[in-house]
């Protein structure tokens, strides 16, 4: 259990709704344009809620035998990805959860799942080997084995998939089924990001350092210092700011003018505990972030990094994942007890204000 | 979050048919009530009877800094990773490795990542090894030496294929390779379940608790024989043995207690420690002083004890009576006196193997300053052929002891209990490859106050 008390939502936070699920909460997303939200836990049970209101739509238990490992929601909203233990993949009807295709990739763990940013595309990773099928579930390409356990995948545009395990990252041409490019590092790369353009690479690295690649120059350069392993990045919508944390503290490069080489980065200090999870907002300069002591904080970022908290709430444990709604007028944390979150995110009228404590 | 909260794991190396999955199963089959899961990363040979089994790849990650200390497994990052999400489901974790693994990494990866150190416990490493091809594998292979280096207890298993002889002289072998470990004789890696999971092998003052020293000392001689003796004249005759000479200590007194017996071999030790006087066959034996007895004649060899009054004599011998078929005759009656007890003593023996253990014992306190800049300087010049490290030291000024051990160059140290009446000494074990005893122990003896 969390050191600190629990405390009401605070600033921009406000009361919303909460609900349950079976077990730890791993994933979670929005669907349906925000009108549902869908929470998977580790043993492999699934919920969808109304995302007014988290009354229960549908449930559903031990969707992957030996537990889930990954969820992705479709762009769209209207179907979504689970995969788990059981080496298996199930394309789902948000609706209903009904499964519509099953794809049985062997006997690795299914770890990884990404939708392209057009939808039309699943990328899929399990042991070292990555997997692109359709929407419906056909198969499109499969990667060679990797020379490692695949540790992060990501679209760098709509055929381009971005793939990282030990020692390198690469850009396979999934249509022409070529590799566009190799970026070669000796470590063991936990995280991948790309900015939005898919210019920037950014990788944390088990050595507790991110390491990040321009693709158009070839120029790479590594950010040494953090006190844990770098496992949660993230870029806001516009590619300006890198979100990254290996511990209880945010590090926050900027990639305006020259930066971020030679430039102080911005640090944000609102947690006990290691971050267990971080999301830049949909659009703006917002971050949130999730602590394993349970705090949600939100910081308003400003161009070098630095910022301010403007809303704090507390999740009760061990915050699992969190996901701003479609329209950044909503935060979901969901726990490591299976306790679902979701505050309104707004600006406090004057008549309801009662500012920081 | 306290080292009771975090879930204990054990190691299991060893290599291939050496009986690992045996044990496993015998473990998971047994009533001990621990909820176990499994981490597997060498499947195929004889399949896991029940319980939460993972197969995974082994993944050896080195980074970029080519330290080797920093060098982990992500396979068990990876899989640790997610067990620690399924809390609930199990207390315990057995990590069965391949037979080439390195146990170097696998140990650095719960000190090295902190996700992993957060929620997991390094229990104890035991690696299993078949008595029939140790001995064979030790000569080959470097990962065979190192899982023996590592090892907090080490199963010998299948003994029912080998002699005693053989076993003793393979146990002996395994000894000088690693003096900290604890050697299980097993059949069928039958053996009792405690001895192998819950050793808190990691925690120094949980083992400084069950063995107030972990060394096993070595001693210079093999054997003592007590003699309950009448005043008179009696011979010690020897025939021909594996040595043209043997060093001796004759004790009156001795009593036959193990208690007096320890008592006598301390003595024992410190008069081993002087120069001998050499003694030619029909020379009289002087009591509590070191000798040599000088064998190189061929047939029976006579040396003369003479006895005032009635007393218990203790021979402290080089090697074992039986060697030389050593005998005390009373002269007069040119009868035998056999020996009342007798006692073997763990002995020194010659380090072939290039891995090895250094045992470093003083009395005295260290000077901290001193010790970290030399244990600096050896760890990162030696680091890499230093395999584990434990011990405690006394510092000055300092009422607590300090324990501390080490993976590699990852170390340790904490204040332990306080010394209060006991005397302050230092114990120091080290393991590791070509290791230069007297250099270190030089180097250490500098540090001393």
């Amino acid at each position: 259990m969390p050191d600190i008390e629990p405390f009401s939502p605070r600033g921009m936070f406000h009361e919303g709704w909460t609900a349950e699920v079976s077990d730890y909460a791993i994933a979670c997303g929005w669907a349906l344009k925000g009108k549902q939200f869908i929470v998977g836990d580790v043993a492999g049970g699934i919920f969808a809620f109304e995302g007014d209101t988290g009354k229960i739509i549908w449930k559903k238990e031990n969707t992957h035998s030996g537990g889930l490992l990954a969820m992705a929601i479709h762009p769209e909203g209207e179907i979504f990805a689970t995969s788990g233990q059981d080496g298996n993949v199930q394309i789902c009807n948000c609706h209903e959860g009904k499964v519509i295709k099953t794809l049985d990739l062997g006997k690795g763990w299914v770890e990884h799942l990404k939708w392209s940013n057009d939808g039309l595309f699943l990328a899929i990773a399990t042991s070292k080997k990555v997997y692109v099928f359709n929407e419906i579930g056909e198969e499109k390409w499969i990667s060679e084995d990797h020379p490692s356990t695949v540790s992060a995948i990501t679209w760098s545009n709509k055929n381009e998939l971005a793939t990282a395990c030990y020692g390198r990252v690469t850009f396979f041409d999934i249509v022409n089924n070529k590799t566009n490019q190799k970026l070669e590092w000796q470590g063991s790369l936990v995280s991948m990001e790309l900015s939005p353009d898919g210019d920037i690479v950014a990788c944390g690295s088990q050595d507790n350092s991110v390491h990040f690649w321009r693709r158009s120059t070839g120029m790479d350069a590594e950010m040494t210092g953090y006190p844990g392993k770098p496992s949660h990045l993230s870029f806001d919508d516009s590619g300006k700011l890198l979100a990254t944390s290996g511990s209880e503290r945010i590090t926050v490069w900027s990639f305006i003018g020259n930066g971020p080489e030679g430039t102080m980065p911005g640090e944000l200090c609102h947690h006990t505990e290691p971050i267990s999870s971080l999301a830049f907002s949909n659009k703006g300069m917002l971050v949130a972030s999730g602590s394993r002591d349970g705090s949600v904080v939100a910081s308003f970022l400003k161009n070098d990094g630095n910022g301010d908290p403007v809303g704090a709430a507390f999740a009760g444990d061990l915050v699992g994942a969190i996901s701003w709604r479609p329209d950044d007028c909503a935060l979901a944390a969901v726990n490591a007890k299976g306790v679902v979150n979701v505050w309104k995110f707004k600006v406090r009228t004057n008549l309801f204000s009662k500012g920081f404590k | 979050m306290s080292i009771k909260d975090k879930v204990p794991v054990t190691i299991l190396t060893g290599f291939l048919g050496s009986g690992k999955t045996t044990l496993l199963n015998r473990i998971l089959s047994e009533e001990h009530g621990k909820r176990i899961a499994v981490i597997e990363n060498e499947y195929g040979e004889v399949g896991i009877d029940q319980g939460l089994v993972i197969n995974a790849d082994e993944e050896v990650f080195e980074m970029s800094n080519g330290c080797i200390c920093c060098t982990v497994r992500g396979d068990l990052i990876r899989v640790l990773g997610n067990l620690m999400k399924r809390r609930d489901k199990f207390d315990y974790v057995l990590v069965e490795t391949t037979g080439l693994a390195d146990p170097g990494p696998v140990a650095q990866t719960f000190f090295m990542d902190e996700e992993i150190s957060s929620e997991f416990t390094l229990d104890g490493i035991v690696t299993l090894v078949d008595a029939a091809h140790i001995d064979q594998q030790l000569g080959r292979s470097d990962e065979s030496s190192e899982q023996v280096a590592f090892a907090d207890v080490l199963v010998l298993n299948k003994t029912d294929l080998v002699s005693d002889d053989a076993l003793d002289t393979v146990e002996s072998r395994l000894r000088d390779m690693n003096r900290m470990t604890r050697i299980i004789r097993a059949e069928n890696a039958k053996v009792p379940i405690e001895t192998v999971l819950n050793l808190s092998a990691f925690d120094l003052d949980q083992i400084l608790k069950r063995r107030p020293t972990f060394l096993e000392p070595e001693y210079p001689f093999e054997w003592t024989g007590v003699y309950d003796l009448d005043p008179g004249k009696y011979e010690l005759m020897l025939e021909e043995g594996p040595d043209p000479e043997m060093s001796l200590v004759a004790l009156v007194n001795q009593g036959e207690s193990e208690e007096e017996l320890k008592d006598g071999a301390e003595s024992s030790v410190r008069l081993y420690a002087e120069n001998a006087n050499t003694l030619e066959p029909g020379n009289t034996i002087p009591y509590g002083e070191h000798i040599n007895l000088k064998l190189e004649d061929k047939g029976n060899k006579s040396f003369i004890l003479n006895i005032e009054k009635p007393t218990k004599i203790g021979l402290f011998t080089q090697h074992t009576a039986e060697e030389f078929n050593m005998k005390v005759i009373k002269s007069d009656e040119n009868k035998e006196i056999p020996f009342n007890t007798e006692r073997f003593w763990q002995a020194e023996h010659e380090h072939d193997d290039e891995v090895g253990s250094i045992a470093i014992e003083r009395f005295g306190d260290v000077d901290p300053e001193k010790l970290n800049t030399w244990m600096g300087r050896l760890l990162s010049e030696k680091g890499v052929d230093i395999f584990r490290t434990k011990g405690f030291i006394s510092y000055s000024g300092n009422p607590r002891r300090i324990v501390f051990q080490g993976v590699h160059m990852l170390f340790t140290a904490q204040p332990d209990k306080e010394w209060g009446n006991e005397p302050r000494r230092n114990q120091l074990v080290f393991i590791g490859r070509n290791l230069n005893e007297k250099e270190m122990q030089e180097g250490f003896d500098k540090c001393l106050i």
